[in-house]
């Protein structure tokens, strides 16, 4: 039995060595958002009007953009996850997880802005008179460019994650609760929810904190104000003034904070029995 | 299912296939002014643009070298972390999991500013190891998932069956697991590429502006090249993770038991 | 003259606070070949891990050769363990898997998995996937790649309980001499008392973490040790907790005959046909237990008597080894 321990031990030694730099890290920016201060730039931020807007932009932005990509992904999966078994169309559907996000972002400045794609193509066909009558999808301050970037680019991810869940439901369920007298949703509330729901909660976290704090898509499609979370941190962490470094600390710290708690609320509810018992490995 | 077969073209072509096909088109023609009434330009010279600037080809093989090394690292991780996660179910494994997925869920922005000071003491700052260290952040938790889930499907008792015929430990990886793990291999060899390519924010930091991989030079670009440049650019960020996929699959030709690759997709 | 291969000595194993295993005791000779059967989820394969390697006993030595081995991992005993499913390895050939035996064991001859091939008579489907071949041949094929590592001692945990009866007949037999022609040592885990007695030379019934009793067929049905051995070889007609009747002494009939006799009255619940007579599944109204006998005319009232010569009542004192 010891000799068991010892070797799980050492199997699980390069990861936990690789913890160490996330966790460093981490404590380190919550150490460096005190800054010997206490918790003054905390106090500072949350009373900054900036900071206010800017957490909240970004909240309801990632929200829908992660809400959208995973209903859309779950209902692209559950109709034609029997044709993604062939290797051509699964080729097809991942053709945006080839690319950069920032690269794909680019991608819908190319199809979506003003002067894009779409825009030309409908003026060509006479559809639109000038390209300033196209609707400003990117660069906006709803956060519309960065919402469908977003969606664009996770919903092949969704369906990647989701793909061996539907491949490994029997379909004899179906047909149980449909002798049963069930109907689609029955169906889908009984047999489909139970074995997804796991993973759609690790597939919102996985987007939402990713969306929620990434520069990069924002940077290049999203405007000054109101801004995202993360490009409001770079420039407080490379802006002018060295003063502005602690409140970029703070700020990622709180993000952090909040996707942590939601992290947590999320695998407790997961942990309880009923869904304990649905995933494969049984405790 | 026949219905379902066309809904599925239309939107895989309207949403995937049209979407690459006109960058394609637009990275070899000239900008297009449709509304202006002109026609398309065809040429390579917007490739001889891009490829004529010196910091695109030095860019791309620092991202190149980091890619590999990012991946070499993933899959050793990956590797003994999902073996050892597969064999015993106990309480609180799914904690540990959750500990494990935890660096992609703690801002990548946050990590890299916390770690800057500290790279900057050890020398590791704007040095191309230290943006392979902070590039294994976002990457190693999806390497471990993925290991971990084929671990689970090959199963337990196919495990235990090298070891009773008398394996040792490295005998059994490179006989019997690695051969076995090869979708594996290939779905992280992709995400860890493609992952390790959209990191801008975290390679600035670490890597100070100095180290100069494929986005730090996209993002400057954006505002003094034109559309088919870009474009142009652009289809170059996916043809690096094809191209190392090639060289990923050609290496695990030379696995145990690969001989016969027609034979193997039986 | 006989040595001793293996030897367990009061090996126990405790799982979350359960025995499966209780001072577990017994050992084989060089060439033998034991059974072990034994209800579901009894432990029996626990019983075969421990065996193996795989898992550590609790407590307890297992000693091969006059060796102590329990702290030997399952790589370095010369013990091979033939699962219930084949487990080939599906990236390499029939003739890969076996060759893969030899290799890691540095047993490796070609001459002999040449003639592995040709036993299992494989030969043919030696460049076959496993995905290719039937599931009897991958069973085969298993089998062939335990014994390409030459073990001094082989482990069957059900090995033909996934193919289908017909085939599993054939196998019985076919790996029976197989093994004997090897004088290979092997214990052969099921909880089919029919293959119990074709596998093995003695045969155990184990329950409740331990060996109920230990002999032949022949010894167990003559005189089962107690009352469990008795219930699962379903070949008498248990009265209490001491005293049994063989069934094949039991008659029934429709009235009671002479007084020299005990007998129980019995509901008629099912006719079946078995090896051409028909049987009778009765249920005894006062002993509580169902019995299945071969009878000679059906009868034409449900409600039978079972009767018992007094003379053929003994009571359970089997030796348990």
């Amino acid at each position: 039995m010891k000799l068991f321990k010892n070797r799980t031990f050492l199997l699980f030694l390069p990861a936990g060595i690789f913890l160490i730099i996330p966790f460093y890290g981490f404590i380190h920016a919550v150490i460096q958002s005190l800054g010997g201060e206490g918790l003054a730039h905390y106090e500072e931020i949350l009373n900054s009007e900036r900071f206010l807007s800017s957490m909240w932009f970004s909240i309801r932005t990632a929200g829908i953009a992660t809400i959208v990509s995973i209903i859309l992904g779950l209902g692209f999966t559950k109709w034609f996850h029997p044709l993604l078994t062939k290797t051509s169309p699964r080729l097809m559907v991942w053709i945006p997880m080839l690319f950069p996000h920032f690269v794909w972002g680019y991608m819908v400045i190319l199809i979506l802005s003003e002067t894009g794609w779409t825009a030309q193509a409908f003026i060509a066909a006479g559809w639109l008179e000038d390209t300033s009558n196209f609707p400003v999808w990117t660069r906006d301050p709803q956060g519309i460019g960065i919402i469908i970037t977003y969606v664009w680019k996770e919903i092949p991810l969704v369906i990647l994650l989701l793909l061996p869940v539907y491949a490994s439901i029997h379909p004899e369920y179906y047909a149980l609760v449909d002798s049963l007298g069930g109907n689609a949703w029955h169906r889908f509330t009984t047999v489909d929810l139970p074995n997804l729901l796991p993973v759609l909660v690790e597939s919102f976290l996985i987007i939402f904190s990713f969306t929620l704090a990434a520069y990069e898509v924002p940077a290049l499609i999203g405007t000054t104000f109101p801004e995202m979370i993360s490009v409001l941190g770079y420039e407080w962490f490379y802006g002018s003034s060295w003063e502005d470094r602690p409140l970029a600390f703070a700020a990622m710290v709180l993000t952090s904070l909040f996707l942590l708690v939601l992290t947590l609320m999320s695998y407790y509810g997961l942990s309880r029995p009923k869904w304990r018992a649905m995933r494969s490995d049984r405790p | 299912m026949i219905r379902k077969k066309v809904l599925f073209l239309i939107l895989t072509l309207l949403f995937f296939i049209i979407p690459l096909t006109v960058l394609l088109l637009q990275s070899i023609s000239a900008p297009w002014r449709f509304h202006t009434g002109q026609g398309i330009d065809w040429g390579w010279q917007e490739y001889s643009t891009l490829f004529q600037n010196p910091q695109l080809w030095e860019a791309t093989f620092i991202s190149i070298g980091i890619g590999f090394a990012v991946l070499f690292i993933n899959v050793a991780i990956g590797l003994f972390t999902g073996k050892a996660l597969t064999p015993y179910a106990y309480r609180g494994k799914a904690w540990l999991e959750a500990l494990l997925l935890s660096p992609i869920l703690i801002p990548s922005l946050a990590i890299a500013m916390g770690l800057h000071l500290f790279m900057i003491r050890v020398g590791l700052a704007d040095t191309i190891w230290g943006v392979m260290l902070i590039h294994l952040v976002p990457t190693v938790p999806y390497s471990i998932k993925i290991f971990h889930n084929s671990y689970q499907q090959i199963g337990k008792a196919m495990m235990e069956q090298p070891h009773i015929l008398g394996a040792g430990f490295w005998t059994q990886v490179f006989t019997v697991e690695l051969p076995l793990l090869r979708p594996a291999i290939r779905s992280v060899t992709f995400l860890t590429i493609v992952i390790s390519l959209s990191q801008y924010a975290i390679t600035a930091i670490i890597g100070g502006g100095r180290v100069l991989t494929l986005p730090l030079v996209f993002f400057p670009f954006l505002n003094n090249a034109n559309t088919s440049i870009m474009a142009a650019f652009s289809i170059w960020f996916a043809l690096i993770p094809v191209f190392m996929y090639i060289i990923i699959e050609a290496l695990m030709m030379f696995l145990p038991y690969s001989r016969l690759p027609w034979r193997n997709h039986r | 003259m006989t040595q001793t291969k293996l030897e367990m000595k009061n090996i126990t194993k405790t799982f979350n606070h359960d025995k499966i295993l209780n001072e577990l005791t017994f050992h084989l000779e060089k060439g033998e070949i034991m059974s072990i059967v034994g209800p579901s989820g009894s432990g029996k394969t626990t019983l075969l891990r421990i065996l193996a390697g795989l898992e550590k006993p609790t407590d307890g030595e297992i000693i091969m050769n006059g060796r102590d081995i329990t702290k030997q991992k399952a790589n370095r005993r010369s013990i091979s363990l033939v699962f219930q499913q084949p487990l080939l390895f599906p990236h390499m050939t029939v003739k890969e898997n076996i060759v893969y035996g030899a290799k890691v064991s540095k047993n490796y001859k070609e001459e002999k998995i040449e003639s592995l091939l040709e036993a299992i008579g494989m030969a043919r489907f030696r460049d076959h996937y496993p995905s290719e071949i039937s599931g009897g041949q991958q069973q085969r094929t298993a089998l062939a790649r335990a014994m390409a590592t030459e073990p001094e001692v082989i482990l069957f945990d059900e090995p033909f309980s996934s193919l289908d009866p017909s085939l599993r007949q054939d196998l019985r037999y076919w790996v029976r001499d197989f093994l004997a022609s090897r004088e290979t040592t092997a214990v052969f885990v099921t909880h089919d008392m029919e293959e119990a007695m074709i596998m093995g030379d003695q045969i155990a019934v184990f329950e409740d973490g331990n060996f109920q009793q230990i002999g032949t067929a022949e010894t167990l049905h003559k005189s089962p040790a107690n009352m469990r051995v008795a219930t699962f070889l379903g070949g008498h007609l248990i009265l209490n907790d001491h005293e049994f009747a063989p069934l094949h002494a039991v008659r029934v009939g429709t009235q009671k005959t002479s007084k020299n006799e005990v007998s129980f009255h019995a509901t008629v619940e099912h006719i079946t046909y078995q090896h051409g007579r028909p049987v009778a599944h009765l249920y005894v109204n006062n002993l509580e237990k169902k019995i299945s006998i071969p009878i000679d005319e059906t009868f034409p009232t449900r409600e039978v008597q079972v009767t018992i010569p007094a003379g053929s009542i003994q009571t359970f004192s089997g030796e348990i080894l």
